[in-house]
């Protein structure tokens, strides 16, 4: 913005200003109905919601699943697609460090005195763009399953067969999370997306014998799983076996 | 509408004129008020000051946006009552900590509703903040005249998020712990000086006795002040710049609309 | 004049700020006292798996001063790095090298699992997948009248190289030692 452009702009306002409303009591009145619906809405969360605590804090757990209060899920997110270890500090400093600045520095950088958004297009673009990556990392954060369980719900199609079949199937279902599966495959919402490929279909790809297989004998850097209990085993490869397109969506 | 009123004080009490009615209860109530204040306002000149806070004048235009930062001052308040009252019965030592927030949950007259408010308050103050900051960046207003304007919001938005963060660790619960625990080295995985940033936080290498203690002293003492200064410091500004109007308001518009009205 | 008052203001400005400062700075300053403690006889760590103990890190930060470690006996098979006193045993801590999660160990695939953001560790502790940028964090082990003892914690290096212990997040590997320097409270044992 150059001098004479700021004097316009100066000159303009003050018309505005002149010709606007003062602030008491018009724009207070505006502002106290939305207070009212501000702090109506704490109330009503806190009603409704509580302030809840979790267990005693316990540093010798292994089994706690850590997750952020839901405003800090883009980080969270942001922390958990950033791999691999090489590039690790891009999610932890430089891209916060990054936004940070230009933020902070957004007015130094943007001098044009253009202040209408739809004559703003690179600034408008960007940002929108910023609010829905957030929006996407929020959303994916909160969708994203520890690798301590199996979220899926059992298709009514096996409940209905019961018995034997149904409870190797919730074994299944319990010896997987628990044999570090899901450290490197994901299963519905649940896992981590690599270095495995994506099980949640894995029975429309592989036969039961062929996920067998390649328990026994994977390529590297799989483990191999013939150590498991016989039993276990069979669980394992009895619930892979089920995971088709129709599992997943049966509902 | 309700019409400009007259700045109490600022004109002297008028001395009762001879043919008015008998003064009721109430005008002397009245006129003692105005009396009192008039007294103030000769000492502290205050009157200047709730003319240029309360009677200045607003663009037209302006609309349910420009609402969103007096929400956020008003969820900070909140915060504060609330944190306040919390503190009264918080114990800030690893050993205790647990203990007195279950207190407060369980035993304490309303106790979990106060907590659930500065809970949700945060999440509350969280959201407007980034309206606000939405609004602020998508309607122009950072640009010239007002640009340290918003650095001192966005200085603001931080330090909102560094409360929330230090918060979170003092109910000391698993979700808590663990939350801090990965801030905490967020923080450490700085190159050069973050080593010793994450000692700085954690009062030594490890999670130790002083540490709750350490972000419940940055939670309720210096962020607060830092953020009450600069609301301040914010509110200044917007009063001395004025607020903005929306973009599409333009001082040519208005006079061929009042051109063509004529 | 000037100079006086400017002066004379920053004295006054100094004399509480380095005092109060140094007061919030000094345990970055204080060292850490050494601590070992007995964990078991040595009959009770296997070759081939893990099992856990409980130790304190923080001796007067009551339960929460603890903290988990994986052990098991040195296996020379896998176990390449040169043998001293400390090593007879390991000794692996349960903080995950990505950002500081509780990690697990699972004895059905050998692996080290990290229930965050996805870091996999393998059996000795390296990185196997995900975001963490070096090997879980280990403990010095000893023996002291017949049972096994865990000392300080101290990190190591994609090729299990011991150095002081550093933060989560902080590389080892390259230039990652300089860019996270050790700090004066927490150091590895002379001449290791």
């Amino acid at each position: 913005m150059n001098r004479r452009e700021k004097e316009q702009y100066l000159r303009e306002y003050a018309v505005l200003k002149s010709k606007g409303k003062p602030f008491f009591p018009y724009v207070v009145a505006k502002d106290g109905g939305m207070v009212i619906v501000v702090i109506g809405t704490i109330l009503t969360l806190s009603y409704l919601l509580g302030g809840t605590i979790a267990s005693k804090a316990d540093p010798t757990t292994t089994t706690w699943v850590p997750r952020p209060e839901w405003y800090y899920y883009f980080v969270f997110e942001l922390l958990r697609v950033v791999k691999p270890s090489s590039i690790t500090p891009l999610a932890t400093v430089g891209i916060p460090t990054i936004a940070l600045l230009l933020l902070l520095l957004l007015p130094f950088y943007d001098r044009s005195p253009e202040r209408h958004p739809l004559r703003r297009p690179v600034a408008t673009t960007a940002g929108v763009l910023t609010i829905l990556a957030m929006a996407y990392l929020t959303w994916m954060g909160a969708e994203g399953g520890a690798p301590s369980s199996i979220d899926m719900k059992t298709p009514p199609s096996i409940v209905k067969e019961g018995g034997a079949q149904l409870a190797l199937y919730e074994y299944g279902k319990e010896v997987i999370p628990s044999s570090g599966c899901l450290a490197c495959h994901k299963i519905g919402e649940n896992g981590n997306p690599g270095p495995g490929p994506n099980l949640t279909r894995i029975a429309d790809r592989l036969p039961e014998a062929g996920i067998a297989q390649t328990l026994r004998n994977p390529t590297a850097p799989m483990p191999s799983f013939k150590n498991l209990p016989p039993q276990q085993f069979k669980a394992v490869v009895n619930y892979l076996s089920t995971l088709t397109k129709e599992h997943e969506e049966e509902k | 509408m309700l019409k400009l009123p007259s700045v109490p004080g600022a004109t002297p009490p008028r001395p009762g004129t001879p043919a008015a009615e008998p003064k009721t209860k109430l005008d002397n109530a009245a006129e003692a008020a105005t009396a009192a204040l008039g007294w103030l306002d000769e000492r502290t000149a205050l009157s200047g000051t709730a003319r240029f806070v309360m009677f200045r004048k607003v663009p037209k235009g302006t609309n349910w946006f420009y609402t969103l930062g007096t929400s956020t001052m008003f969820a900070f308040m909140s915060q504060v009552i609330t944190g306040v009252i919390l503190a009264m019965f918080y114990d800030p030592s690893p050993n205790r900590a647990y203990e007195s927030m279950r207190y407060i949950n369980n035993d304490v007259w309303a106790g979990q509703f106060v907590h659930g408010m500065h809970r949700w308050g945060a999440t509350v103050m969280v959201i407007f903040i980034f309206l606000h900051m939405g609004r602020t960046f998508f309607f122009g207003a950072y640009k010239y005249p007002r640009e340290l304007n918003w650095v001192i919001g966005v200085l603001l938005v931080l330090l909102v998020m560094i409360m929330a963060f230090t918060g979170y660790l003092l109910p000391w619960d698993q979700r808590a712990y663990w939350a801090t625990a990965v801030g905490v080295n967020i923080f450490a995985s700085a190159p050069i000086a973050g080593p010793y940033l994450g000692d700085f936080l954690r009062a030594g290498p490890d999670f130790g006795a002083t540490t709750l203690s350490r972000f419940y002293s940055i939670h309720m003492l210096v962020l607060p002040g830092l953020i009450m200064g600069l609301i301040g410091a914010h509110l200044y500004l917007v009063i001395k710049h004025g607020t903005t109007a929306p973009p599409w308001v333009t001082a040519e518009l208005d006079e061929e609309l009042r051109s063509e009205e004529v | 004049m000037t100079g006086l008052a400017n002066g004379g203001g920053g004295i006054a400005i100094g004399m509480i700020a380095v005092p109060a400062l140094g007061f919030a700075l000094a345990p970055n300053l204080d060292k850490k006292p050494l601590a070992w403690e007995a964990v078991g006889t040595p009959e009770e760590f296997s070759q081939d798996t893990y099992v856990s103990r409980t130790i304190t890190l923080t001796p007067g930060a009551g339960e929460t001063g603890k903290s988990t470690v994986y052990m098991r006996a040195r296996n020379a098979e896998i176990d390449k790095e040169p043998v001293d006193d400390y090593n007879q045993f390991i000794a692996i801590s349960t903080r995950c090298m990505h950002l500081g999660c509780p990690v697990r160990y699972v004895d059905a695939s050998e692996r080290f699992i990290c229930p965050c953001h996805g870091g996999v560790y393998d059996f000795l502790g390296q990185v196997q997948g995900g975001p963490p940028v070096r090997p879980l964090d280990r403990f010095y082990t000893r023996i002291k009248d017949g049972l096994v003892e865990v000392g300080p914690r101290f990190s190591v290096n994609s090729e299990l190289k011991r150095f002081s212990p550093r933060d989560p997040a902080q590389d080892l590997d390259g230039i990652g030692q300089y860019l996270f320097p050790s700090r004066p409270t927490i150091r590895k044992l002379p001449g290791t």
